[in-house]
């Protein structure tokens, strides 16, 4: 059982000097954060943000590669937790065949935003992420925590 | 663009971190080792080749080698990449790939082109133009003052 993802934001996590991606999906039922490094969360927010930097960023890079290669996105599917790990795939379509490429969410995210795929989370994965956990983190945030991603 | 005899093949020295930025230092050498091509990049970009030159094999596959299983997937090769320009001190190269003969070239910045060489095994080089541009004389008097520690990886 997958559900359709959005991502909702970037929020700066400065506990643990890291960037979490809130993902939500349609509904606004569930939520997944996602901590990513500094670089990830760098590519995410330019695709988000529609930035162009001036030279290609390493998704940027993926993206023409694939485009080279007549391969396309079909989707990104966030797939499991373990140990506080995400695991993620991504779905490639190339000729008539489908090929799946096992990666990080973070990677898996920011080639979904630059080739506009679909983001998916599974079942599992919405039901194992703790949200009460993220919730009492919230609570202890403070409005200048939320940066205008900065990154 | 060069042609491909005039090309000088070019090794990954080591990764240094630049103290007084947030950056690291790419250290090419040519064959001789009487070039040196320094590169500033990025610090996902330094530990991305600094995992690559120490054959690290992460737990979860970084941005690189998601690039190198897509190779593996849809069944294309990194040939070569080619540092070939340097403008405003920003470098640019160009990486070639070939799927069934059919070769394409792709613009990309030196440090993607470098962290995707050396999981790819494929050779690096640069245009001479690159390398007489590259200001020998501050480099030497920049290089002398590095502490030899900042070196991850002094011999390759």
């Amino acid at each position: 059982m997958l559900s359709q993802m959005n991502v909702r934001g970037l929020l700066f996590d400065p506990y643990n000097n890291a960037y979490i991606v809130i993902l939500r999906d349609e509904e606004q039922s569930d939520m997944l954060p996602i901590w990513v490094g500094k670089a990830e969360a760098s590519a995410i927010s330019f695709a988000l943000e529609r930035i162009a930097p001036p030279r290609p960023m390493t998704h940027d890079l993926m993206k023409t590669i694939l485009d080279n290669m007549d391969a396309k996105v079909i989707s990104t599917v966030i797939t499991d937790l373990k140990d506080n790990t995400y695991f993620a795939k991504i779905h490639l379509l190339f000729g008539d065949s489908e090929f799946t490429v096992d990666s990080r969410p973070s990677d898996a995210i920011a080639v979904a935003l630059r080739t506009e795929a679909p983001i998916f989370a599974s079942g599992e994965v919405l039901h194992k992420q703790n949200s009460e956990e993220l919730e009492r983190w919230l609570e202890n945030l403070k409005p200048e925590d939320f940066g205008k991603s900065d990154v | 663009m060069a042609e491909t005899n005039s090309l000088i093949s070019l090794k990954v020295h080591g990764v240094l971190v630049d103290p007084n930025t947030d950056t690291q230092i790419v250290v090419l050498r040519d064959e001789k080792n009487a070039e040196v091509l320094p590169i500033w990049v990025g610090t996902a970009e330094g530990t991305s080749i600094r995992l690559a030159l120490e054959n690290v094999i992460p737990p979860r596959p970084m941005s690189h080698d998601l690039i190198c299983s897509f190779a593996l997937h849809l069944g294309f090769t990194l040939n070569k990449v080619v540092i070939t320009e340097v403008k405003n001190n920003t470098y640019f190269s160009t990486l070639f790939l070939s799927k069934d003969g059919l070769e394409k070239s792709i613009d990309s910045r030196p440090s993607d082109a470098i962290a995707l060489a050396l999981r790819a095994q494929c050779p690096i080089f640069v245009t001479p133009e690159v390398l007489e541009r590259r200001g020998s004389d501050d480099l030497d008097t920049w290089l002398s003052k590095l502490d030899q520690k900042g070196f991850e990886q002094p011999e390759t």
